[in-house]
């Protein structure tokens, strides 16, 4: 500060400091985004799941528990279908399955089934295949643990009236995410030739981008009535 | 510009920490109940269906 030329350093040293407390700024916004992405949307999004589960089962509860089919199934409405078991993903892994595949479905920290490009089948359907997808980061991240489901392991989808038990039989742990044939109701990229009844779960990898799909695809192996206690199928125990 | 900020601000030093406390958490507020929302699906990580490249657009 002792130069011939003060006022002229000391502008350059302002816009310097300036420049560089934005820089910083922009810094500490993109961390904040980074804690949004991966801590806040969960937040929200379990929540969002808790109260919907919640309600999905007051109904279940609450509804006949006739044979109809419709009345059976329940509800192939808003509110979701069922929720998807998954051992391998964690003990207590359950997951609301609601329709679509939306960004705002997916948001609410669900699983949703594909309506496009190929709907899926529903797994009381004769032959056909439920696909589902789920946020692997973020927004609950429901299929995070996505890579810890290896061939053999249960997966559980648990409706009004039923537990249908498949088994993963093929693992995809990296495809494009333009291949749509994955969903196709028989999906002839995971082997199979015959229609059955089959499940894919869709989600993203590597972890914290969108780069590729990971796929996971069991087949039915079985199905089991719900008892009144709603005992879950041994899979599950 | 922060110490522009901090200049400006009323009372003594105390009272303009608490301020400036304040502004932070309303900054943090908007850009988590804002910006981000808005923000997040204009960027690439977390697309997680197969499509046929419409999703793109949306």
């Amino acid at each position: 500060m002792t130069t011939s030329k003060p006022s002229g350093r000391r502008r350059a040293a302002s816009v310097i400091s300036v420049i560089g407390e934005v820089l910083i700024t922009a810094g500490l916004v993109l961390a904040l985004f980074v804690v949004y992405s991966l801590w806040w949307t969960n937040v929200l999004a379990d929540r969002h799941a808790a109260k919907a589960s919640e309600k999905v089962r007051q109904q279940w509860a609450a509804g006949p528990t006739g044979t109809g089919k419709q009345a059976a199934r329940g509800l192939d409405t808003k509110d979701g279908i069922g929720f998807l078991h998954v051992p391998a993903m964690g003990k207590n892994f359950q997951v609301l399955v609601k329709k679509g595949t939306s960004t705002s479905v997916l948001n609410e920290g669900v699983a949703g089934y594909y309506t496009d490009p190929t709907p899926a089948a529903m797994p009381w359907e004769k032959t056909g295949n439920f696909t589902l997808a789920a946020h692997r980061d973020g927004h609950g991240a429901k299929f995070h643990d996505i890579n810890k489901i290896h061939t053999g392991d249960p997966v559980v989808f648990e409706s009004k009236d039923t537990w249908y038990v498949y088994k993963v039989y093929k693992v995809l742990d990296q495809t494009s995410k333009y291949d749509v044939a994955v969903t196709d109701q028989i999906p002839q990229e995971s082997g199979v030739k015959k229609p059955g009844r089959y499940i894919t779960l869709t989600t993203c990898t590597p972890v914290y981008t969108s780069r590729y799909r990971y796929v996971v695809w069991g087949e039915l192996v079985r199905t089991q009535k719900v008892d009144a206690q709603r005992t879950p199928p041994p899979e599950l125990r | 510009m922060y110490g522009w900020i901090w200049r400006h601000l009323p009372g003594n030093a105390w009272v303009r920490a608490l301020i400036s406390l304040v502004l932070a958490l309303i900054v943090v507020y908007i850009l988590f109940q804002y910006v981000f929302p808005w923000a997040e699906p204009l960027l690439p990580f977390n697309d997680v269906t197969v499509d046929n490249g419409m999703a793109a657009v949306r």
